[in-house]
């Protein structure tokens, strides 16, 4: 039947992604009053905004074949950092600018563990998410806040756009979306983006191709540092607070994000852009169980459970069926 | 495409079945819950929901797993349902700057329950429904000295590190051992408000070096406390005559604890807080003003008062 | 020095000598190889605490006729990680990974809490029923890798996310607290002075060494780890040897989960087990078994266990925030991949200082 619509099979995960977004909408919309409104739209990119920019990382780092695990951590770092800097009388900004550094080269440390060594992914991000959660330990034991912030009140009062009814364009959503712009024409039109899916799809053809892996991985665990302490100073933005207990196992939403957004595990398949569905779909999954009301709030990790494990099915059956063809 | 189809019949059984919020005549309350880590949350849940159910209100109930950003979340889809008063029982004091004042901006007030927030200006909140924590720290106090002397060791057992009971527990506690040299607190770590972390850091502080100094225990919560119990049983102790404990909020188990003479005191918190919670959300309905302070009923229990028939009575 | 602080030196002393002989041992013999590293790190821990906190190696027997102590704690609080890092070394070396243990660790403690406080409770029927909910959940993660191929991690990432969700279920969201005497013993019994759960994690242990080593299990297993194709070649059948380590591991994790939840005579869904698995995969690597899979080290993953459980003990000890165990954690978990890693050994022998050794790497 696909072969018959000339649907190309590679873009179906991603279309099942959009599908279930916009059917979850849907029913939304029926069942529940003031559901489809520009509000719970706008909602929907603030709440999840540091998800999605931790997403973005995530999925850069699995479309080169690894994994990374300290983005809950990295987040939680940052956060305090900003906020142990800003108390200590540095200026919010130069913070900021502080922390993104420190993500990148956090970034880059793993992966260069990673490709100068040959050392498993997984062990060497869990390394990290252990460091960088001690670390927030270590910069407070309790949470710090940052209220009467000269930086984040003009942040807050001038850079929003009033979309009527009360509802306002922030800085955060913005920041989210040109992230994930950036991640797109990063991974899908410059020669590094495509590197990475080679070194994904098959690292060792990728090397005998003259691809060079090292740089790439580490470049790849670099962006995917950045876009943690980005999410973190968005995060922390949004709280107006660090705590060293934010965000623990946000590495584990963020992979569920990209693997229902149509990312494959094994590297070198996929979209970002099924990033931002998959952000949008966990997100949507909530605020549906919250509008209902009395829905118990467990069955929110069943459902993303199930959804995980059907589009793994699907990417599964569709990998066999390209392979079929050939 | 079927399969896809039938995928999206799933969910649709699953929320169609709720009853679609007839507006115009019911109140609506939002209530953003912190999780359901205690026995206490839990009964606190309970009131809530039965009194709701009482008084024909409709309550949109969220537990948030004890994370921050899913109350944030809560309290955003409460604006946007349009709600008429929101309830939230905030997880830490920090960071609901910016949610409170869109709900302001939407002419919904917020009650704040059993926990305080930190807030850069006032007016954020409509009303304060919670026990008074200092005052419980205070209420220990004052039955440590009645009750067990001017001369003790206190191992303290303190709550979430960061979190308004266990900080207003510990300094009223304090201001009411001022006066006693005599009373010293020579241990003092957290066990997070869970009956595991609680055994875990008692069993510490009876292997540290100050063990056979430690008199008295004071716990931020009965849970802990529970936890602590099982830990000075299995190093060889007696709770309850080797060890003083007392300890705040006063769950069923603890009265039992205390009625086998395991345990001592319990300053009550009550978790009740249903009743009170609508009669505020009424009285807003009609028009009046709300106090800006509720502060529920509350005792303390030791051995003198408790008997089986009072263990019984009690909902939690 | 009075007896007591002497008793503590003496116990102390004894510690670190077993440990620092039992390196030099497992160093020259080709078997135990794998155990150096982590006696190394032990030795150093029991050096650290006979200097600065010779209190750590009180031991005494208590009126009940048990030891008691912090050596024993680690005993004791140890075997959960043991458990379930028997059972992940055998899913690592076929080469997947379970990252699921942690939820059925809870799903199981609900199960047997909830078993307990209805009509029908009963201790044999409660562990019955936790085991088998378990160990179905272990089929079914491996039903996930083996027979659908999807990758390991993936798979059991499903059951992580919503086994806490079925665990919640179960127990209706909330604590279920519960008295059970003949219960209570899984978690807080003592046998012959030691602790029940030290004794469960032997027995597990001692079982999977024996299935692994006596028959061709074991092999079988490395082989599939090694090489999946040339292992079906070689007429192994992999596919039920992969399921079988994942019911095992469930397996595993239901045992833990009882013993958690005897432990503090309660069931609570949202905090049993969490990132346990995380510390069982730890334990695990340092023991020598390389996450690609292939040849693994039982006793490894058990002197792994103890390796972790003990640092934790002694941060708790010497007061130190116990988040802040995150670091050495960290540090450890990095300088165990750096000394399995060829590519770092080769190198370093390559440095000038260590030429004259004959470039064997260590």
């Amino acid at each position: 039947m696909l072969k018959r619509l000339r649907f190309p099979i590679r873009y179906v995960p991603f279309a099942a992604t959009v599908a279930v977004f916009i059917g979850a909408y849907a029913i939304g919309a029926i069942s529940f009053k003031n559901f489809f409104t520009l509000r719970v739209f706008v909602n929907l990119f603030h709440d999840n905004a540091y998800l999605g920019i931790a997403a973005v990382g995530t999925g850069i780092v699995i479309l080169s074949g690894g994994i990374d695990l300290s983005v809950g951590a990295v987040i939680a770092f940052t956060g305090m950092l900003v906020a142990k800097l800003t108390a200590c009388g540095i200026n919010t900004g130069l913070a900021i600018l502080i922390a993104l550094a420190v993500g990148i080269l956090f970034g880059i440390l793993q992966g260069t563990l990673i490709a100068s060594f040959d050392l498993p992914p997984f062990l060497v991000t869990l390394g990290g998410m252990f460091l960088a959660r001690g670390g927030s330990f270590i910069i407070n034991e309790e949470a710090l806040s940052i209220l009467k912030n000269p930086v984040l009140d003009f942040i807050e009062d001038n850079l929003q756009l009033s979309l009527g009814n009360g509802v306002y364009l922030e800085c955060i959503e913005v920041v989210y979306l040109i992230v994930l712009l950036c991640g797109i024409v990063f991974t899908q039109w410059t020669p590094l983006g495509r590197r990475i899916y080679a070194i994904g799809v098959n690292e060792q053809s990728a090397l005998l191709m003259g691809v060079p892996v090292a740089r790439t991985k580490i470049m790849a665990y670099g962006i995917a540092g950045f876009c943690s302490a980005l999410a973190g100073i968005v995060f922390t933005v949004y709280l107006k607070s660090g705590n060293p207990l934010n965000c623990i196992g946000l590495e584990m939403d963020a992979i569920a994000a990209v693997v229902i957004g149509g990312i494959l595990l094994t590297g070198g398949v996929g979209y970002l852009l099924g990033s931002l569905f998959g952000v949008l779909t966990l997100g949507l999954i909530q605020v549906l169980i919250m509008f209902q009301g009395n829905i118990n709030s467990w069955w929110t990790r069943i459902i993303i459970g199930i959804l995980v494990l059907l589009f793994i099915f699907m990417q599964n059956l569709i990998t066999k069926l390209s392979d079929k063809k050939q | 495409m079927k399969k896809y189809l039938s995928l999206l019949i799933l969910p649709l059984l699953l929320l169609v079945s709720c009853k679609k919020a007839d507006s115009s005549k019911t109140i609506t309350v939002g209530f953003s819950q912190i999780g359901a880590e205690s026995d206490w949350r839990k009964a606190s849940t309970l009131s809530i929901k039965e009194e709701a159910k009482k008084r024909g209100i409709e309550l949109k109930f969220s537990d948030a797993q004890q994370k921050q950003e899913n109350q944030l979340k809560a309290i955003r889809a409460f604006i946007a349902q349009g709600v008429d008063v929101i309830a939230l029982a905030p997880v830490v004091t920090t960071g609901w700057d910016d949610v409170l004042k869109e709900a302001r901006a939407a002419n919904i007030p917020v009650i704040l329950i059993d926990r305080r927030v930190d807030v850069s200006e006032d007016g954020l909140y409509a009303c304060y429904i919670g026990a008074d924590c200092t005052e419980e720290g205070r209420k220990a106090g004052r039955w440590l000295i009645e009750n067990v002397g001017k001369q003790a060791g206190i191992a303290e057992l303190v709550g979430t590190v960061g979190s308004g009971p266990a900080v207003e527990r510990k300094k009223g506690f304090e201001e009411a051992i001022k006066g006693e040299p005599g009373l010293k607190i020579i241990k003092s770590q957290s066990g997070d408000f869970t009956r595991s972390q609680g055994k875990e850091v008692m069993e510490q502080f009876l292997k540290s070096p100050e063990r056979d100094q430690i008199n008295v225990l004071y716990a931020h919560n009965d849970d802990m406390a529970l936890g602590a119990i099982q830990a000075i049983e299995e190093a060889g102790k007696k709770p309850g005559k080797d060890i003083v404990i007392i300890s705040c909020d006063g769950v069923k188990e603890i009265f039992r604890q205390i009625l086998a003479g395991k345990a001592n005191c319990t300053v009550e918190c009550n978790p009740m807080v249903g009743p009170y919670l609508f009669d505020v959300v009424e009285t807003y309905m009609r028009g009046e003003t709300i106090p800006p302070r509720v502060i529920p009923h509350e005792d303390v229990f030791d051995a003198r008062n408790i008997t089986q028939e009072v263990i019984d009575g009690r909902s939690y | 020095m009075n007896n007591s602080q002497s008793l503590n030196f003496i116990i102390g002393i004894t510690a670190l000598l077993v440990c620092v002989a039992s390196t030099f041992i497992s160093g020259r013999s080709q078997k135990f190889r794998h155990l150096r590293w982590p006696l190394v790190a032990l030795s150093l821990l029991f050096l650290y605490n006979l200097i600065f906190k010779p209190t750590f190696f009180a031991l005494e027997i208590t009126d009940d006729g048990y030891l008691y102590g912090s050596l024993i704690d680690i005993l004791n609080h140890s075997s959960k990680i043991a458990l379930l890092a028997t059972g992940m070394t055998l899913v690592i070396a076929t080469g997947g990974v379970d990252i699921s243990v942690g939820s059925i660790m809870a799903i199981s403690g609900a199960v047997a809490a909830t078993v307990i406080v209805s009509p029908y409770s009963s201790l044999i029927l409660a562990v019955f029923l936790a085991l088998l909910v378990s160990t179905l959940a272990g089929l079914w993660n491996g039903i996930l890798v083996a027979a659908c191929g999807i990758q390991p991690m993936v798979a059991t990432l499903v059951l992580m996310v919503a086994g806490r969700g079925i665990a919640q279920l179960i127990t209706d969201g909330t604590i279920i607290t519960f008295h059970h005497p003949a219960f209570n013993a899984i978690g807080n019994g003592h046998l012959l002075g030691l602790p029940v759960p030290a004794w469960l994690a032997a027995t597990i242990f001692l079982i999977a060494l024996a299935l692994t080593r006596t028959t061709s299990l074991g092999l079988f297993i490395e082989t599939v780890g090694n090489n999946r194709t040339a292992a079906r070649y070689a007429g192994i059948a992999a596919r039920k040897i992969v399921w079988i380590t994942y019911v095992f591991s469930g397996f595993c994790a239901g045992i833990a989960g009882l013993v958690v939840c005897s432990n503090i005579k309660c069931a609570d869904a949202n905090h049993a087990g969490l990132y346990l698995e995380l510390d069982a995969i730890l334990a695990t690597v340092i023991g020598g078994t390389s996450m690609t899979g292939g040849r693994f080290y039982l006793s490894g993953s058990i002197l792994g266990a103890i390796l972790i459980q003990a640092l934790s003990t002694v941060m708790y000890a010497n007061d130190v925030n116990p988040a802040v165990i995150a670091v050495p954690k960290a540090i450890l978990v990095i300088a165990v991949c750096l000394l399995q890693s060829d590519r770092f050994r080769s190198r370093i022998m390559a440095l000038p200082v260590f030429r004259k050794f004959g470039g064997e790497p260590c």
